[in-house]
């Protein structure tokens, strides 16, 4: 008996012919992601590693309507896209799909003035924690202790929470999700498109070349990160906090994986020194700690 | 077509609610200001068919409108100063794309220092943008040219944004008469909505996307050419405008010539100042001084011919209300440029909102037949000018 799934899986949008690196995750999310999106969406994509993927114009191997467009203009061009739309009696979904430089950093008000207006679009972010198409610099998504080419002895500070400040704008659906676990994000994604609103996702996507590991690798280190409960895989709605099976264990700490484990599958942690990776775990405690708090329904954002 | 007294910002929203703009993204702040109040009462009271988008930034403005416009529908901006620099990206970004977009610019200084007041920097900072480029000298043209640039704008042998400039408070905030047309007369001028791109997912195509360097060049080209070819298409619509909308104004030509036939002086102005021009122009003629105006509504595209045809043989004085630094005015850069063998002289003034009216400017010209080369800075009071002070040794 067939359950229809090759069928399923058959149906993505993305094109062969891409420039993507071998083995690259944001290859993998577009794959996931188009497939759970359907036919009407037009994508908003900011610079970044997926300005480049696509291939060179007029050509395209998103098989999707897309405007590619400037560093911190994505969110704002989605909700004019999602307000002609209407205007045209058109059910389209505006989505906007920036990598985490985009969103932390540069696209950060731009992203918080959609959400605050509540605009009607799905903003997905694919997080490879550095601004990997332009040679691997630091972003705010890039962990404490992680070597970039603009922090060569790894960084001193911890990575940006964008999930926790999107919740904190109380908009329909905030989730996590990780290429590893292509089922998760396809379902949150297929939420998200339903949804009437903003609708934040935000993907780790692990880069076989700034985190350096093989590029055959990139499923497996994505798991291993949820595994150590580095990333978590949530969703935030009406004010209740889903965690997926897959990381329960994160709850309580006395389960929770060093997250050594996840460090040690790649080259970007070489420089860091014990004190790092103790500071890096407690970056994990402590969000778990709130994520805990918001999942027993003791916190609301 | 009814007379109303309204100001500039009032004359330009109405522009907006006759052309059927669909999206407008603003960053509500400003002297252009109260364009959006009023559009915004307007859709409260249900006489709008746009929508607002009241964004947090002049980039995100842009953005917004821009990507209205290219899933299809009119859109249109607004804003001044620091907001038009803090959006010059996407003010290219949307002439790159070829995507028609029409916004009113209120212009007015740049900081620092803080000053709110008038002059035309803000403006004259876009001209290497890709952007049609018109400058109103009353609120009647700045909502002429409003609803003439959605027309010239979504010509197919243009399909570039075009902005309109006006005056900050001497325009924007000053009542006067202007003739408003029907809703039927501005329908019978402006078509419905074209353009080559649109993001639609029966047709998916990307816009934006990486491009080889000689078809990058190609783009380039293509963009200058459409400028060029704008000029035609600026009159054509002019004279239509003049037929089926508001039956008055000057628009058969880029620019406007004033008393020019028979002066040996010129002077050349853009904006508001310009009717100061005439009138001082209209005195100095009365005392036997043989003077006229030209006017510039266009400063993109370059009405080169037009320019020529002109002031070739006169004297000529050009007023700038901006200022590139280590060259001079812009304007007056323009000119000496179209007029290699002809004398040439540029005054700057107006500056951060310095009062220049129809005494200051015959004192310009007065001091121009006296001394008519170089750049000057005109000050109307003494003591205007701000020394530095002396610098120190930091420890
Ligand atoms: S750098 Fe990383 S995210 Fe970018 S294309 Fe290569 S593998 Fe993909």
């Amino acid at each position: 008996m067939s359950l229809g799934v090759r069928d399923i899986l058959n149906k993505h949008r993305l094109l062969s012919g891409t420039s993507a690196c071998p083995g690259c995750p944001e290859n993998i999310a577009m794959r996931l992601i188009s497939t759970a999106l359907g036919e009407n969406a037009v994508f908003v994509v900011v610079a970044g590693c997926s300005s480049v993927i696509q291939g060179m114009g007029p050509n395209s191997a998103y098989n999707y309507p897309v405007l590619n467009i400037a560093f911190a203009a994505g969110p704002a061009a989605a909700s004019g896209i999602a307000a002609a739309m209407r205007s045209r009696g058109k059910d389209v979904k505006a989505v906007v799909w920036a990598g985490d430089g985009g969103t932390a950093d540069i696209g950060m008000a731009s992203l918080s003035g959609a959400a605050e207006r509540n605009e009607d679009i799905l903003y997905i972010c694919v997080d490879n924690e550095a601004y990997m198409n332009t040679g691997g610099q630091r972003s705010g998504s890039t962990p404490i202790g992680a070597s970039t080419t603009t922090t060569p002895m790894g960084k001193r500070h911890n990575k940006k929470n964008i999930p926790f400040i999107m919740m904190a704008h109380h908009v329909p659906y905030v989730a996590t999700a990780s290429v590893g676990y292509p089922h998760d994000l396809m379902e949150k994604v297929k939420k998200a498109k339903a949804i009437r609103g903003f609708s934040y996702v935000q993907v780790l996507c692990p880069d076989p070349y700034g985190w350096m590991f093989d590029p055959s690798k990139t499923a497996e280190v994505a798991k291993l990160a949820v595994q150590t409960c580095y990333w978590p895989l949530f969703e935030y709605e009406n004010g209740r906090l889903r965690i997926a099976d897959e990381c329960l264990h994160c709850l309580d700490k006395r389960t929770r994986k060093p997250v050594k484990e996840f460090l040690k599958v790649q080259g970007r942690f070489k420089h860091a020194d014990e004190e790092k990776v103790r500071e890096l775990q407690e970056y994990i405690d402590e969000m778990w700690d709130r994520l805990k708090l918001l999942y027993e329904e003791k916190l609301k954002f | 077509m009814i007379e109303k007294v309204i100001s500039g910002n009032d004359a330009v929203a109405l522009a907006v609610k006759l052309s059927r703009v669909k999206v407008t993204g603003i960053y509500p702040i400003t002297p252009q200001t109260y364009i959006i109040e009023s559009l915004s009462e307007m859709k409260d009271k249900g006489e709008l068919e746009t929508e607002i988008i009241r964004v947090e930034s002049e980039h995100s403005a842009m953005a917004a409108t821009f990507g209205a416009a290219a899933s299809g529908v009119r859109a249109y901006t607004a804003t001044a100063s620091q907001g038009l620099l803090y959006m010059h990206e996407m003010v290219w970004w949307v002439a790159g794309s070829r995507i028609p977009v029409v916004m009113t610019v209120g212009t007015r200084a740049v900081g620092p220092p803080w000053n709110i007041w008038n002059e035309h920097t803000d403006f004259m900072s876009e001209r290497d943008s890709g952007w049609i480029m018109a400058f109103a000298s009353t609120p009647q043209e700045a909502m002429d040219l409003t609803i003439i640039a959605f027309r010239v704008t979504e010509d197919e042998r243009v399909f570039l944004p075009m902005m309109v400039g006006m005056d900050g408070f001497i325009l924007s905030h000053t009542k006067t008469r202007v003739y408003v047309p029907s809703q039927e007369e501005v329908d019978s001028f402006l078509p419905p909505r074209r353009q080559p791109y649109v993001l639609d997912p029966e047709d998916p195509l990307a816009m934006g996307n990486m491009f080889q360097p000689a078809d990058y060049m190609r783009l380039r080209e293509s963009i200058h050419r459409a400028q060029l070819a704008s000029k035609e298409v600026i009159v054509e619509a002019g004279k239509q405008y003049m037929k089926k909308v508001v039956p008055i104004g000057s628009y058969s030509t880029l620019n406007e010539s004033y008393r020019l036939e028979d002066a040996e002086y010129a002077v050349v102005t853009m904006g508001a100042w310009s009717l100061d021009a005439m009138q001082a122009v209209d005195e100095l003629r009365n005392e036997g001084l043989k003077v006229g105006v030209y006017r510039v509504r266009f400063i993109r595209p370059w009405p080169e011919e037009e320019v020529v045809k002109a002031l070739d043989g006169k004297r000529v004085l050009v007023l700038d209300r901006s200022v590139s630094f280590g060259r001079g005015g812009q304007l007056y850069t323009e000119v000496r440029a179209s007029l290699p063998n002809a004398e040439v002289k540029g005054v700057i003034t107006g500056l951060g909102g310095v009062s220049i009216g129809k005494n200051e400017i015959k004192t310009v010209i007065r001091k121009f037949v006296e001394r008519p080369e170089g750049v000057e800075w005109f000050y109307p009071k003494e003591g205007e000018k701000v020394e530095l002070r002396s610098p120190r040794y930091i420890k």
